[in-house]
């Protein structure tokens, strides 16, 4: 039990420009992930590399997107008012809503019944995010590619398009290396996304190299001084992601290249603005996530911020499909076609769902918050495609068989990802911090395909 | 086991768990100072190694359910939900449940609380101790008989006995209380902050009879020591004076000035603290500072944000409030009397027209709101409420309100007719925003506060004002409320003509309406009655402010000392500063913070006083060093062994920068960039005109902030924000290299060098002691001296500008130190 001393890692750490030597630090007792951005080998067989996470804030009507629950009363009950029909080789029930997605039926995994422990926004949203609903914890973006490092060293490993709060984000009390990197702001023309700041040619490039060590030979010289503070050796190595980030970045935004025929499939620039659905220009974010996914990036989050459909549930909700369902649709052919299907999760949902509308309501009416049964699918990376997880009773507020809490939901990711998430923990002040919480996750294999 | 030991951003030692679940548990006996103490506060009925997980983050006040529902294990879960669940409904509730026609014994087993406070016969159960628990007694018909028509199979006892012996883990949520104040909140007496606020004696040590130097070093040096840690020694003079000067004024400190406190310090020690202390609060840049804070606290923004159909109006005269907190903080008005104005301004006598024309300007902190349009909402004066509501509770109360609107506070002790009584007070005042940009669609026109003897506004010739970034339909202002062009005017609030009480919104929803409710305050504390001979009868807005002075007093006044503790510590003794409910942080430091408080009051609410009370303390001057021990004990510092490194704020930063090229304008601006003009900022356009005043000043819209200061965790300004997060992120190394304001000061920086000096070395030296204070090691001059020997070859022959290749590279290696830790970092 010898720890390297922090002295002894940065003489390793700082022989060189732009490379961070931790790697090859963890002995071979110690199968620890070492913090920094190079890509590890998963410590179970893996089944995904990447995630593409599609949150949707606000908590999406699931019966009336692709949780089927149809009248079978004599009395009109809530369930579904919108049509479903059958789709695909398997049969997926999908809304009317979404005739796009339907197409993919066949590649979609429905968990229709999923839990959280509370109907609150902002808990579910956290605990969706990072498993603990009260305090800052590390986001499941944080914690994947913390264990798994990134593929493109010149880019983060976790990128959040139109993030929300930074609670979408937030590496907590994993290194702020493994934080995610915003771009855009949710509420503002997506279009003008980029990350700011990004080119400067104030300098000529070899210049700006030999200026950026000069700060990091500070730097280090500064936390040198004060070795008690691991933050500050944190901040150095984000410094560095943010220095290589010149290279890559901007041409990764920079939609000229692609196509119009590719424009018009994502609906790029098409806002659509109908009471709580806020032109955000979804099509541009899942354009992104492709080029991102592409790039080697380890875990891309979208956000849709306008599932809370309090009033106005269907008008409002029909909005909401129109403007996800063919971005989605052409991400999905994409990834398709270049095969990182095959290897990537992409994952629809937001932090809880809503009890059904019930036949005959005006058509302002609007729906509550349901945490106790809501509806996730996800497609890709080793799951079962046209297949459905979870029953509920017949007003599909309450799950009956194959419950998914949100710890197993992130058990079962980080298992096809190749990590086991009772392993992947750090301690902090003697306690255990994991993604599943101290009241651990189940893998849910029956989804497994 | 070997690790590498880097730590993450709280100090904790990153790995994977080697361990199995159940032995990565600390033991009881491992636990940590900080889960011990806490746990003294938390159920005594809970299995030990659970509460070292949970205890140093879970308030004393949650309920055993609300535990057990956040703990409970999925096979736990499993358990309850098929062999106890059942049972009890099946067997039990006929009797024993919320609604039974008759509660046998009072005693009801339908929640996990219910349980646990039990009925006539005392507690149903001691989870953990099947033997002495009153329900497994009684399945075993032992002594009381239950189920009363037969026993129940073995099994099933059985299962009841398994069940308690685990803890009793428990998924069920706490129903949802009923109206009545009484009912909604039984346990408020149990949440610490709402007690009366106490004047405890600290214990004083022995080990180490001279270090306290004022009480509070009384209360943290107790708790280092019982929790076997040791305090820092203090910080070296030239780190104590940069932390003060930042933490006092938000600017940097000189060498010269370092130089000279450090030989002030080593001969009279406290005494020069206190004088350079002193002096630091006498200057104007302390409301500058300070003020900063509160309008963090007060949403401060200059423009609505998006009002969710695309429209940003901007609120022209928003800055006379801005101006009005700084000068509040410059002279110390006490808290009490800064909060009847902001909240009664308009309300309160005054001697002066001055005065007059401050107190009505003080009343912009209720009308500041991001509003939603109004184009289609019937909710549209209901949200405006709710955003002065939730601005009192979370802002001064330091309890969110807002939940309220639609239905009892799920957890805070806040029933829905306390948010109506209060609702009715704000009802009855109309809140004045003014013309929302000429656009009837966002926000009706409202006046303005018309001020008597403040200067006029200038108004610049239409050339100079800004433009739309596109042409757009001109909207002609042909609002019923027209001020000449320049006329002194204020946003606030003013009672209405109307006054009355309001009705219960039915889920928040102003189109039903259920009873009406009394204005009044909430059942937290004593409540004063509205004067009803009142003529004209007035909103209750003065008796409010008197409320919250008054009766509510344990929370405001808990509230803003511990906010005055976060912004000179880094974090509050309470770490949750908008949130001392029950989802709040609870104090690791309680008496110390009932200790402030009485201070506070008995220096008639003076936050100057108290600030300077805090700074000469011992704690407050300890090294930001950390020993491995304390390190290990205590990662999150709550014992206060020593200060914590603080990153500067946005703010500081850009000042800081602007300081070291020379290039502050410390003036205060008279006005604001847009304070002529009703536009909408959507439509303008970049608004923002880059300027030498401190950041304080800069222009601050909704939804489109200063960008010289986002990239560092500025607050949105949409509801109360009391501490700022401290994010770590790639895009700030893009700014600190690319961003135009920063090359631009560190071609100012190289300047000011050039014009001083000409011999390499003595440029690096006046850098280094402009940038830190502090002359370089001789490697650092050697490598500065490399790095502008190279710069200036390889900009000799590269694309040339107007500036010399000798002045581009000083630029150069001047941007180098602006981005460097050492200048962001606060010792």
């Amino acid at each position: 039990m010898n720890p390297i001393s922090r002295r002894e890692m940065l003489r390793t750490a700082s022989c060189g420009f732009g490379y961070l030597a931790l790697a090859g630090l963890a002995s071979a007792a110690s199968p620890a992930p070492s913090p920094d951005l190079k890509p590890r080998a998963p410590k179970i067989p893996a089944r995904a590399k990447r995630v593409i996470f599609l949150c949707m804030s606000g908590g999406p009507a699931q019966m009336d997107t692709f949780h089927y629950r149809p009248q079978v009363m004599d009395k009109p009950h809530p369930g579904s008012i919108v049509n479903f029909a059958q789709h695909g080789q398997s049969g997926l029930w999908v809304s009317e809503l979404l005739p796009n997605l339907a197409r993919h039926a066949d590649k979609l995994c429905v968990l229709n019944a999923m839990y959280s422990d509370t109907s609150n926004h902002a808990q579910s949203f956290l605990q969706l995010h990072t498993g603990d609903r009260l305090r800052p914890c590390p986001s499941m973006g944080s914690w994947v590619s913390y264990g798994l490092g990134t593929e493109n060293q010149n880019l983060p490993g976790f990128v959040c398009l139109n993030p929300w709060m930074p609670t979408v984000y937030s590496s907590a009390c994993l290194p702020s290396l493994f934080e995610g990197t915003p771009i855009g702001v949710n509420g503002e023309d997506m279009t003008k996304a980029t990350i700011r700041d990004i080119e400067g040619d104030h300098l000529p490039l070899d210049l700006k190299r030999s200026q950026f060590s000069l700060i990091q030979s500070m730097n280090r010289e500064y936390s040198n001084i004060h070795s008690d503070d691991a933050r500050l050796e944190g901040v150095i190595q984000t410094m560095e992601l943010g220095f290589r980030m010149q290279t890559a970045a901007p041409d990764l935004l920079d939609l000229k290249g692609e196509s119009q025929a590719t424009l018009d499939r994502y609906g790029v620039g098409k806002r659509f603005d109908t009471g709580r659905s806020k032109p955000s220009d979804f099509g541009r974010q899942c354009l992104l996530a492709r080029r991102f996914a592409e790039a080697g990036v380890r875990f891309i989050e979208l956000d849709h911020r306008d599932w809370d459909q309090h009033e106005n549930h269907l008008r409002d909700l029909r909005a909401n499909c129109a403007s996800i369902d063919a971005p989605i649709a052409a991400l999905l052919d994409d990834l398709q076609q270049s095969g990182l299907l095959e290897d990537t999760l992409v994952v629809w949902g937001g932090e809880f769902g809503r009890p059904g509308m019930t036949p005959g309501q005006k058509e302002s009416a609007g729906s509550g918050h349901n945490n106790r049964a809501f509806t996730f699918w996800i497609a890709g990376g080793g799951v079962k495609g046209g297949y459905t997880h979870g029953v509920t009773n017949h007003t599909g507020t309450d799950g009956l068989e194959g419950k998914v809490h949100f710890h197993d939901l992130h058990a079962t990711l980080l298992h096809l990802l190749g990590l086991d998430h009772e392993r992947l923990s750090v301690v902090q002040g003697g306690r255990d911090i994991r993604l599943t919480s101290s009241q651990g996750g189940k893998v849910v294999h029956e989804i497994i395909a | 086991m070997d690790l590498p030991r880097v730590k993450p951003r709280n100090h904790a030692a990153p790995r994977v768990s080697q361990l199995p679940r159940a032995a990565a548990r600390p033991a009881p006996t491992d636990m940590s100072p900080a889960a011990k103490i806490s746990s003294s506060r938390c159920l005594a009925s809970r299995p030990r190694s659970r509460w070292t997980i949970a205890a140093p983050f879970v308030c004393s006040l949650l309920s055993a359910a609300d535990l057990l529902s956040a703990d409970i294990s999925p096979d736990q879960r499993t358990f309850f939900e098929n062999k106890i669940r059942p049972v009890l409904v099946r067997e039990c509730y006929e009797c024993h449940a919320e609604g039974a026609k008759k509660v046998g014994g009072k005693l009801k087993l339908d929640t996990h609380s219910d349980m646990m406070t039990g009925g006539e016969s005392g507690p149903a159960m001691q989870p953990g101790k099947p033997a002495s628990s009153l329900i497994i007694q009684a399945l075993q018909y032992d002594g009381v008989e239950m189920p009363p028509k037969k026993r129940l199979p073995d099994h099933v006892v059985q299962d009841f006995i398994t069940w308690v012996k685990m803890g009793a883990p428990d998924p069920r949520e706490d129903r949802p209380k009923g109206n009545s104040p009484d009912a909604t909140f039984q346990k408020k007496s149990d949440l610490w902050s709402l007690r009366p606020i106490g004047d405890p004696q600290p214990e004083r040590s022995t080990a180490r009879p001279d270090w306290a130097r004022d009480p509070i070093d009384h209360f943290v040096l107790a708790k280092i020591e019982a929790a076997k840690l040791s305090p820092e020694p203090d910080a070296e003079p030239k780190a104590l004076l940069r932390r003060m000067s930042y933490d006092l004024t938000g600017l940097p400190i000189s060498a010269s000035q370092a130089e000279q406190f450090e030989g002030e310090y080593r001969t009279e020690g406290q005494q020069a603290v206190a004088r350079w202390a002193d002096r630091l609060l006498s200057t104007p840049q302390f409301g500058e500072r300070w003020g900063r804070y509160w309008l963090d606290v007060a949403r401060y923004a200059e423009s609505n944000g998006d009002d969710g159909l695309g429209r940003n109006p901007n609120f022209p005269h928003a800055w006379r409030y801005r101006d009005y907190v700084i000068d509040a903080f410059n002279r110390d008005m006490p808290y009490d009397r800064f909060i009847r104005e902001q909240i009664a301004g308009d309300l309160l006598p005054a001697d002066s027209a001055a005065e007059t024309d401050r107190h009505l300007v003080a009343t912009g902190f209720l009308a500041l709101a991001a509003k939603p349009a109004v184009a289609m909402n019937n909710n549209f004066a209901a949200d405006v409420v709710a955003d002065q509501i939730g601005l009192i509770g979370s802002g001064i109360l330091g309890i969110s309100v807002g939940c309220a609107r639609c239905h009892d506070h799920k957890h805070d002790p806040i029933s829905l007719r306390d948010y109506t009584a209060l609702a009715g007070i704000f009802k009855s005042t109309e809140t004045l925003w003014g013309a929302a940009g000429m656009e009837p669609l966002s926000a009706p026109p409202t006046p303005l506060h018309e001020l008597q003897k403040a200067s006029l506004t200038s108004v610049p010739p239409e050339s100079e004002l800004a433009q739309p970034a596109a042409p757009f339909k001109k909207r002609p202002n042909k609002g019923k409320f027209n001020y000449p062009p320049g006329a002194p005017l204020a946003m606030g609030a003013r009672d209405a003509r109307d006054i009355s009480d309001s009705r219960v919104l039915i889920g928040g929803d102003s189109a039903k309406l259920g009873e009406l409710v009394p204005r009044g305050f909430l059942s937290l504390f004593p409540s004063r009655s509205l004067d009803a001979t009142q003529c004209p009868p007035q909103s209750g807005r003065m008796e409010l402010a008197d409320w919250l002075v008054e009766e509510a007093r344990p929370l405001t006044v808990r509230v803003i000392v511990n906010r005055i503790w976060l912004h000179l510590f880094g974090d509050g003794l309470v770490r949750t500063p908008d949130d001392f409910g029950v989802f709040g942080d609870s104090p690791e430091h309680g008496e110390l913070l009932d200790h402030l408080a009485t201070r506070f009051l008995k220096e008639g609410w003076s936050i100057k006083k108290l600030i300077r009370s805090i700074v000469l303390t011992r704690t407050y001057q300890l090294a930001s060093s950390q020993s491995e021990a304390a390190q290990k004990a205590d990662p999150e510092n709550r014992l206060l062994t020593h200060h914590s490194r603080r990153r500067l704020d946005a703010e500081s930063l850009r000042d800081t920068m602007l300081v070291l090229s020379g290039q502050i304008n410390l003036e205060h601006p008279h006005g604001s960039l847009l304070q002529h003009q009703n536009v909408l900022v959507n439509e303008m356009g970049n608004l923002h005109r880059p300027n030498d005043y401190r950041s304080v000043y800069q222009l601050m819209l909704r939804s489109a902030m200063p960008p010289e200061l986002t990239a560092f965790n500025l607050p949105d300004a949409l509801t109360v924000k009391g501490k700022r997060e401290t994010s770590t992120l790639p895009t700030q190394t893009l700014y600190l290299l690319n961003n135009s304001f920063v090359l631009s000061q560190a071609s100012h920086f190289a300047e000011r060098l050039l014009a001083e000096a000409t011999d390499e070395p003595t440029l690096v030296r006046s850098a280094y002691r402009i940038a830190f204070a502090r002359n370089p090691s001789p490697n650092e001059l050697t490598k500065a001296l490399e790095f502008v020997t190279e710069a200036e070859a390889k900009l000799a022959t590269a694309n040339p500008g107007p500036a010399t290749p000798r002045h581009r590279a000083w630029a150069a290696f001047c941007q180098s130190l602006l981005a460097s830790n050492e200048l962001r970092y606060l010792d």
